[in-house]
């Protein structure tokens, strides 16, 4: 591992084309943010062979995982990965669309190790839960708190609040 | 004598779940039935487990971490964060872009402007805004002031830590960075919490012979670090708590995401400011500083060098500066702005490291939902592999060395 950055030149449109044609049908809607991001829907339930090829892709891995968001849009989720590929300096975020009624994804802190604190805080903070992770506690919340602060339909109960 | 009554519905004597101590425990009980022997001979169950922060001067914020310790030696470690946990990214949605600003320096509070950049980048990507070139020139003189402060303080507390020594350090230090909060307040208004940066450029202009007073301290700088350099980089107590301790490879800078100095001390030249340019920063001439080992010193050292290539930096803008507006369009900044239905994701290379923003706008005054990427949270993950099987005391340097900052941890 040399951890060179940015010793393939690519383009955009390039990286674009060659995502599509390594993961055909599995990468949806691709399409580029300007300056250096490419972005695609991915189905859930292809998440972990899709992650794993990514971060073993030939010349072009995306061997980082440098955030996951996660976003409540009222009838669903979306759980947004930012990866970033130090060979080629460019990102990949995938969007995966959660269902609100089984808010569960495979986890992906095997693939990327950096994905531990980050599933955990989306665990926390949206109630999304990651099947296979190590260490499922709540990390920015106490361990008994209720509720998932950052869905919109979140209601603050006073069990909370013990000590007003 | 008899107990003490306790009334147990009493939510103050209520005892509160803690999870992490159930799992450092949960752990010796596994290693012992496996029968892994610990370092001393004996069994895993001669392993203590104790309880180091949140209140702890050596961790700069209420950092928790319950650590496993056989004799002096450190089995284990697992963080617990939260405890200034003060729901930044919830604050978001209920307030319109413009009221957010102020909140952002809070965040990681010891490098408020970079913060300030970093979210002022992501809506102004959002909403196509471009702001002034003289704006830009301002922008990266304070973010490199900022850092230039932020630094002295990283390094400052971190050697103060090590031993009595440093809190000499730590003197010179807050005595040199008062002269850079001057500057950032006669320009800003502010010490810290800034409220400086607007969408399309900065709150002020420069006052009048600000940039004259700005370069009679950059001159005086370079005599500083080398007065710090003369303490540190040849004191022998210090080289042996810092050599050699707590390396990080190549390879887990990739797999942890590492950024900031901590993937620059090994050997990884990521820095923003040149892999994913903004602002002015391709017009800059300036050098990445990167070293080899990983270990405590050379992060140390990058932040020593990134010190003189900020006072480059700030030089050269200061050179350069155009004049101009400092605000797009009017005088007044765009109090109100509706950034069209998407989302956007900017990094800014903040002195701990990238510092992210994802924001996703539904077309409406406030933001629908944003997230930050601390460098800090993310570093942090790395901290019990680089503890395991390091003496307690180098637990202390290794936590020191990452520069951590709770605020921008917990939000």
């Amino acid at each position: 591992m040399t951890a060179e950055i940015g010793t393939i030149v690519i383009s955009m449109d390039e990286l674009a084309v060659r995502l599509g044609e390594a993961f055909p049908g599995e990468l949806a809607d691709i399409r580029i943010q300007d300056p250096d991001t490419v972005i695609a829907q991915v189905e859930a339930a292809g998440l972990k062979g899709i992650a794993r090829r990514l971060h073993d892709l030939p010349q072009i891995a995306f061997d980082s995982l440098t955030l996951i968001s996660s976003v409540d849009y009222k009838t669903h989720f979306e759980c947004v990965y930012h990866l970033y590929s130090f060979a080629a300096n460019r990102y990949l975020e995938l969007h995966v669309r959660v269902s609100r009624a089984k808010p569960v994804l495979d986890t992906v802190s095997d693939v990327w190790p950096s994905a531990d604190w980050h599933e955990r805080e989306a665990w926390d903070m949206m109630g999304i839960r990651f099947e296979g992770h190590p260490d499922p506690r709540r990390i920015l919340l106490k361990d008994d708190w209720i509720g998932h602060p950052l869905r919109k339909d979140y209601v603050d109960l006073i069990e909370n609040h013990p000590y007003v | 004598m008899s107990d003490p009554v306790v009334n147990v519905s009493d939510p103050v004597v209520k005892k509160a779940p803690d999870e992490a101590m159930e799992l450092a425990l949960r752990r010796i009980r596994e290693a012992d039935a496996a029968g892994k022997p610990s370092d001393l001979g004996g069994m895993a169950l001669d392993q203590v487990v104790v309880n180091m922060g949140p209140q702890h001067p050596s961790t700069h914020g209420v950092l928790r971490l319950v650590v496993t310790l056989d004799g002096e030696n450190v089995r284990d470690v697992i963080p617990v964060i939260g405890y200034l946990h003060r729901c930044k990214e919830k604050l978001a949605e209920k307030r319109t872009y413009y009221q957010y600003i102020p909140i952002v320096d809070r965040t990681e509070y010891v490098a408020g402007i970079n913060c300030e950049w970093g979210y002022v980048l992501t809506v102004e990507k959002l909403a196509g805004i471009v702001p002034p070139r003289r704006a830009e020139f301002i922008r990266v003189i304070m973010a490199e002031l900022n850092r230039i402060a932020s630094h002295l303080i990283g390094i400052g507390t971190f050697v103060s830590d090590l031993s009595p020594l440093g809190t000499a350090v730590l003197f010179y230090m807050f005595r040199d960075r008062e002269p850079v909060l001057d500057l950032l307040e006669e320009a800003t208004g502010a010490r810290m919490m800034f409220n400086y940066f607007r969408f399309g450029g900065v709150r002020f202009d420069l006052p009048p012979g600000w940039e004259q007073r700005c370069r009679d301290f950059l001159g005086r700088l370079p005599k500083l670090i080398d007065e710090y350099e003369k303490l540190l980089d040849r004191n022998a107590v210090y080289l042996q708590r810092t050599v050699g301790k707590g390396v990080v490879t190549r390879q887990d800078v990739v797999d942890y995401s590492l950024t900031g100095p901590l993937a620059r001390a090994a050997g990884v030249p990521f820095d923003l400011r040149r892999t994913r340019p903004y602002s002015v920063y391709p017009e800059l001439d300036f050098d990445v500083c990167t070293e080899q080992h990983g270990d405590v010193f050379d992060r140390y050292r990058v932040r020593m060098n990134e010190l003189r290539e900020s006072r480059k930096i700030i030089l050269q803008c200061l050179d350069m500066l155009p004049g101009g507006p400092v605000q797009v369009g009017t005088l007044r900044p765009p109090y109100v702005i509706t950034p069209p239905p998407g989302s956007a994701y900017t990094a800014q290379e903040n002195p701990r490291g990238e510092y992210g923003t994802y924001i996703v706008s539904d077309g409406s005054r406030y933001p629908y939902r944003l997230k930050f990427r601390d460098p800090c949270f993310v570093n942090l993950q790395i901290l019990p592999k680089l503890m395991r099987g390091n003496r307690i005391a180098d637990a202390v340097a290794i936590s020191g060395s990452m520069d951590l900052v709770l605020g921008g941890i917990d939000r």
